[in-house]
C-alpha cells in the first residue's frame, strides 16, 4: 500500500514538471528573453536603448500618452463605478438584475468594437451623435472631437469600469452587514456610516479595482489603434506593433524597451494589488451567504434610477446599436434610415467572402485547442494546488498569474524574438504560437474557475466515499468530476470566448495562412470597408451573446460573463 | 463488531505532538467517547483510525488486521468503516437514495439487494418518504440522518462519528442522542464518537477517554468520569465545579481565605484542591460547613443558580428553587457540603485548556 502511495506522488510530480517545463520554455524564457535584450543589444549591457527612448520625441510621446490616457481613464472609472456597484448592490434603485446585465455586457466584448462604434458616434465629421447635438442645439462645429487623447480616454473608461464595477460590488455584497449594523446601533446615519465604515472597508478594493482599470487601459491595443492612429496620437502598444511591422533591427530594440517598460509596470501593479492591497482586504467572505443592508433612496428613487438609465444608453445601447445601424448602412454619410440607404450586402459579404470565413475557421481552431489545452493544465493545477500538499505546487499557478497579468503586446513580441528558430523552437507563422500565446494571456480565468470550485467541494465529501470503498480513481469519478463539471465547462468557454475574437496578439503574429477573425475585422475596419467590419463585429456579439447563454444555462445560472 | 487496538499511538504535525503514545483498546460492541475540548487530538485519533491521518509511530489494529504501522497501511477505501462527518458530507448531486446507496454500489452488490437494504436503513432513521429528495431539499437533521444512514447501510464493523450532533439545534440534538444509542444497541455494534459536549458523552457511552492537549487524561464509565474524576481538569471539564485551595492535615483542611475548616478523612495531605460540585452544596438552617453572603441568584425553574461568597472565594450553589428570593445580600447563609474531591495542590493551573 505504502509503495501505492509514492507512485501517486511521482506522478503528480511527472505533471507539475510537465507544466512547469511548459510554461518556462514559453512564458518565462521569452519573457526573460526580452528583459536581457532591452540592456544588452549589441553583445554589451547598456542603458544605450532606454536613454533613446527618452530622448526620442516619438517614444517619449507615446509613453507619456499611454500613461496620461491610463491614469485619467482610471480616475474616470473608479468614479463611475464605484456609485453605480453601491447603487446596484446596496440600494433600491429600480430594474437592479438589468442594470447589472447591461454593465457586465461591455465585458465581454471586444475592446475594439466599442473604438469602433464611437468613432461612428463622435467622428467630428459625419459623427452621427455629433450630427444629432448640432442639429438640436444649432451648433456650427461638431462639439466631441473622437481623435484626441479625450476621445481616446473616452472610450477606455466606458470600456473599462466595468473592471472595476466587477471587483468593487463584488467586495460590496461580500461585506458581512453587521460591521455597517453596529455603526448604525452605535448613532451613525445611513450616510455618516457610508463614509465611517463603508468607504473605509472598501479602500483596499477600489484601490485594487483602480490598478485595474489602469494595467487594463494601459495594455489596451484595439482601442488606441482604431482611434489613436488616424489622430496621429501613439501610444506604448501601438508603437511596439509599429516597430514590429517594420521590423528593423533597431526598431525592434525600441519595441523590446518600450514593451519592457510596459511589462515591468504592469506586473508591478499586479504584485502591489494582490500581495501588497490583498493582504489588507478586510472584507471576507463568510460561509454563509450575507444580505447586505439594502438603502432606501426614498425620493431620489426615482430620479437616481432615470440618471442611471441615461447613462446605460449613452455608454452601452447607443454604441452597440451604432454598429449594428453601421453594418446596415450603404452610404456613412446619412442616416441609414434614409430612402434607399440601407442594405444587407455587408451582411451578405461576410458569410460569403472566402477569407472572411477562412479567418473564421481560424480563429475557431486555434480557440478551442487553447481552450481545450488551456483547461486540461488548469484542472491538473488545480487539483495539485488544492488537493495535495506536493512541494512546488504554487509555481505554475504564480506563472499562470504573472502571464495573465503580461500586456499581450508584450507576449507576443516575446514569442515573435524568441519561437521563430533562433533558440530552436520554430513556431512562428504556424497556429500553434497565436495557441500558446491565447494559452498564456487568457488561461487564469480558467483556472480561478477550477480553483474556486475545488474549494467548494469539501475534502469531507471524498473522504466520505472513500470510507465507502471508493478508490482514487472511482472517488474522482463520482465525487468529484460530477460537482466540478459546471465549472469546468464554464472555465472553457472564459478561455474560449476571449481567444476566439482576439486581436492584438493574433494582429502581431498571424501569417497569411493563420489569419484570425479579430485580425480580419481590423483590417478591414482600417483599409476597407467600415460597414464590413461593422458587420463582423454585429455578427461577433451575436456569437458571444449565444455562447453565454449557452453557458449560463448549461452551468444553471451559476456563470456567465 | 470488533475489537480496535491502539498500540503507542503518536501523531505529529511537524513539531507540535497531537497524540502522545496512546494505547488502548475499544471492546466490541462497546461505545466509546473521545471526549476534550476543540483541538486536543481527538479529531486527530479518530482520522487515524479511519485511515486519513497516518500516525507519526504506533500501531493501529482492527480485530486484529494491522491496518497502520511502521511498514502497513491500509487506506480508508479497504478498512470497511462507517462515517458521519462533522459536517454531514452528503454529496449534493446524488439525492437520498442513491447516497445511501453508494457503499453498496461500491461493494457491487445486486440491484434489489441495494433497494432493499437502502429501504430498510432509511426506514431506521425515518427518512423513508424522503429517498428522491436532494440534499438542498432537506433540514440540517434530515441531512444528519442521511449521512447516518450511508454511515450504516454497508453494515460496518465500527461506526466512527465526528462531532456528527454539533451542527443541529438544542431539541434536535437531545433526541438524536438517543437514537444513535439506540441504533447502536440494536446493531450492536462499536461505535467511537468524537465530541466537546459533555452531555453527550455522558448520556451515550460506555466509556468515555478524556483528553487534553494530546494527553489522554482519564478512562472510565460516565459514573467514574463525573463522580471520582482522577484530576482537576477531568473535574472541571465534565460537568461544573468549584475549587477551594486548603492545607489537609490531621483529618481537617483549613481552607485558605476562608475562617471554616472542612472535615476530611481521606489520604491526601498537604497543599490540596478541594472540588466541590454546585449540586452538592446545601443551604442549611443551624449546623453549616461554610458560612458566606449571596452574591447573586438566576432563577432557571427548577433550582435556583446562585453565587455565594465565602471568605475571599466565590461559590457556585445549585439550590432548590424555593430559595430564590429568601436571602438578602446581609444575610449569612449556611452552606453543607455533602461530597467533595481532594486533589493534591497543582503547581500550574491545570484545569486551563491547553490546545
Amino acid at each position: 500500500m505504502e509503495k501505492k502511495k509514492k507512485f501517486y506522488f511521482d506522478v503528480k510530480w511527472l505533471f507539475i514538471i510537465a507544466i512547469v517545463a511548459f510554461l518556462l520554455i514559453f512564458q518565462v524564457f521569452p519573457l526573460v528573453y526580452l528583459v536581457i535584450r532591452a540592456f544588452i543589444a549589441d553583445g554589451s549591457f547598456s542603458f544605450d536603448a532606454f536613454a533613446r527612448i527618452y530622448s526620442s520625441d516619438m517614444n517619449w510621446t507615446c509613453v507619456l500618452n499611454t500613461l496620461i490616457t491610463a491614469s485619467l481613464s482610471m480616475v474616470f472609472g473608479v468614479l463611475i463605478a464605484f456609485p453605480l456597484a453601491f447603487l446596484v448592490g446596496r440600494t433600491n434603485l429600480y430594474g437592479k438584475k438589468l442594470f447589472r446585465t447591461l454593465f457586465l455586457m461591455t465585458y465581454m466584448v471586444p475592446p475594439y468594437v466599442g473604438a469602433m462604434a464611437w468613432l461612428r458616434l463622435l467622428n467630428p465629421k459625419v459623427g452621427t451623435l455629433n450630427m444629432l447635438l448640432q442639429n438640436i442645439f444649432n451648433l456650427s462645429e461638431a462639439p466631441f472631437d473622437i481623435y484626441s487623447i479625450g476621445g481616446l480616454v473616452w472610450v477606455l473608461t466606458t470600456f473599462y469600469y466595468p473592471y472595476a464595477f466587477i471587483t468593487l460590488s463584488r467586495a460590496m455584497e461580500n461585506m458581512d452587514p453587521s460591521l455597517e449594523e453596529a455603526s448604525r446601533i452605535s448613532g451613525s446615519s445611513p450616510v455618516k456610516t457610508l463614509f465611517t465604515v463603508t468607504l473605509p472597508l472598501m479602500l483596499p478594493s477600489i484601490a485594487a479595482s483602480a490598478l485595474l482599470v489602469f494595467v487594463a487601459a494601459a495594455s489596451c491595443y484595439g482601442i488606441p489603434s482604431i482611434i489613436g492612429a488616424p489622430a496621429k496620437l501613439y501610444t506604448i502598444t501601438t508603437r511596439i506593433v509599429d516597430y514590429v511591422y517594420v521590423g528593423s533591427a533597431d526598431g525592434l530594440t525600441d519595441a523590446t524597451v518600450l514593451a519592457v517598460f510596459l511589462m515591468v509596470l504592469a506586473l508591478v501593479i499586479l504584485f502591489i494589488s494582490n500581495f501588497v492591497i490583498g493582504k489588507k482586504d478586510y472584507i471576507t467572505i463568510s460561509g454563509k451567504s450575507v444580505r447586505p443592508n439594502i438603502v432606501d433612496l426614498g425620493k431620489w428613487r426615482i430620479p437616481i434610477t432615470i440618471l442611471v438609465s441615461l447613462f446605460a444608453i449613452v455608454v452601452i445601447v447607443i454604441p452597440f446599436v451604432s454598429v449594428f445601424a453601421t453594418s446596415f448602412t450603404v452610404n456613412m454619410g446619412k442616416s441609414v434610415f434614409e430612402e434607399g440607404n440601407f442594405t444587407f450586402k455587408y451582411w451578405e459579404t461576410i458569410f460569403s467572402r472566402g477569407s472572411i470565413l477562412r479567418s473564421a475557421g481560424n480563429s475557431l481552431v486555434s480557440s478551442v485547442w487553447a481552450a481545450s489545452l488551456g483547461m486540461v493544465v488548469c484542472i491538473i493545477m488545480a487539483y495539485l494546488l488544492k488537493r495535495t500538499k506536493v512541494p512546488g505546487r504554487k509555481i505554475p499557478d504564480f506563472l499562470i498569474t504573472v502571464g495573465s497579468g503580461t500586456p499581450s503586446v508584450v507576449i507576443a513580441l516575446a514569442l515573435i524574438m524568441t519561437m521563430s528558430g533562433r533558440f530552436g523552437i520554430n513556431i512562428y507563422n504556424t497556429m500553434w504560437i497565436m495557441v500558446v500565446a491565447y494559452m498564456i494571456k487568457y488561461m487564469l480565468m480558467g483556472m480561478r474557475t477550477v480553483v474556486s470550485a475545488l474549494s467548494r467541494v469539501s475534502p469531507s465529501l471524498e473522504e466520505a466515499a472513500q470510507v465507502s470503498g471508493a478508490g482514487w480513481l472511482r472517488r474522482l469519478k463520482d465525487v468529484l468530476f460530477p460537482l466540478i463539471v459546471p465549472s469546468v465547462v464554464a472555465g472553457w468557454f472564459l478561455i474560449f470566448m476571449p481567444c476566439f475574437y482576439e486581436l492584438t496578439m493574433s494582429n502581431m503574429l498571424y501569417s497569411d495562412q493563420t489569419k484570425s477573425l479579430g485580425v480580419e475585422l481590423f483590417l478591414y475596419q482600417t483599409y476597407h470597408s467600415q460597414q464590413t467590419a461593422a458587420a463582423l463585429a454585429g455578427c461577433i456579439l451575436i456569437i458571444v451573446a449565444v455562447l453565454n447563454f449557452v453557458m449560463n444555462k448549461v452551468t444553471k445560472g451559476k456563470f456567465s460573463i | 463488531m470488533s475489537v480496535i487496538t491502539l498500540d503507542h499511538i503518536t501523531k505529529k504535525f511537524g513539531d507540535s505532538v497531537v497524540l502522545n503514545d496512546f494505547s488502548d483498546e475499544f471492546r466490541d460492541g462497546e461505545f466509546v467517547t473521545l471526549l476534550g475540548p476543540s483541538g486536543c487530538g481527538k479529531t486527530t485519533m479518530l482520522r487515524m483510525i479511519a485511515g486519513f491521518e497516518k500516525p507519526t509511530s504506533g500501531e493501529i489494529r482492527i480485530d486484529g488486521r494491522i491496518v497502520s504501522s511502521a511498514d502497513t497501511f491500509v487506506p480508508p477505501e479497504k478498512r470497511e468503516l462507517g462515517m458521519v462527518f462533522q459536517s454531514y458530507a452528503v454529496w449534493p448531486h446524488m439525492n437520498v437514495f442513491n447516497n445511501v446507496a453508494y457503499p453498496l454500489k461500491i461493494r457491487k452488490l445486486p440491484k434489489a439487494e441495494i433497494k432493499e437494504k437502502v429501504d430498510k436503513v432509511l426506514e431506521s432513521v425515518h427518512l423513508s418518504q424522503y429517498s428522491k429528495r436532494m440534499p438542498s431539499e432537506l433540514s440540517g437533521g434530515q441531512q444528519q440522518r442521511v449521512a447516518l444512514a450511508r454511515a450504516l447501510v454497508a453494515e460496518p464493523k465500527v461506526l466512527l462519528l465526528d462531532e456528527p450532533l454539533s451542527n443541529l439545534d438544542a431539541k434536535l440534538r437531545e433526541r438524536m442522542r438517543f437514537e444513535i444509542k439506540e441504533i447502536q444497541e440494536r446493531l450492536h455494534i462499536n461505535v467511537i464518537y468524537v465530541t466537546h459536549d459533555q452531555g453527550e458523552a455522558m448520556t451515550m457511552s460506555d466509556r468515555v477517554f478524556v483528553i487534553n492537549s494530546g494527553v489522554l487524561q482519564q478512562v472510565g464509565t460516565p459514573v467514574e468520569i463525573y463522580r471520582s474524576p482522577k484530576n482537576q481538569f477531568v473535574a472541571d471539564f465534565v460537568g461544573k465545579v468549584n475549587f477551594l485551595k486548603g492545607v489537609s492535615d490531621g483529618g481537617k483542611i483549613k481552607l485558605s481565605g476562608i475562617d471554616d475548616t472542612l472535615d476530611y478523612s481521606g489520604p491526601v495531605s498537604g497543599e490540596v484542591d478541594v472540588a466541590v460540585r454546585p449540586e452538592n452544596i446545601h443551604i442549611v438552617n443551624g449546623d453549616a460547613h461554610l458560612h458566606g453572603k449571596l452574591v447573586s441568584e438566576f432563577f432557571t425553574g427548577d433550582t435556583n443558580d446562585c453565587r455565594i461568597a465565602v471568605g475571599s472565594s466565590e461559590l457556585r450553589v445549585i439550590a432548590d428553587a424555593a430559595t430564590y428570593g429568601k436571602f438578602s445580600s446581609e444575610d449569612t447563609i449556611g452552606l453543607e457540603i455533602t461530597d467533595m474531591l481532594v486533589f493534591p495542590s497543582a503547581s500550574d493551573d491545570l484545569t486551563k485548556i491547553r490546545t
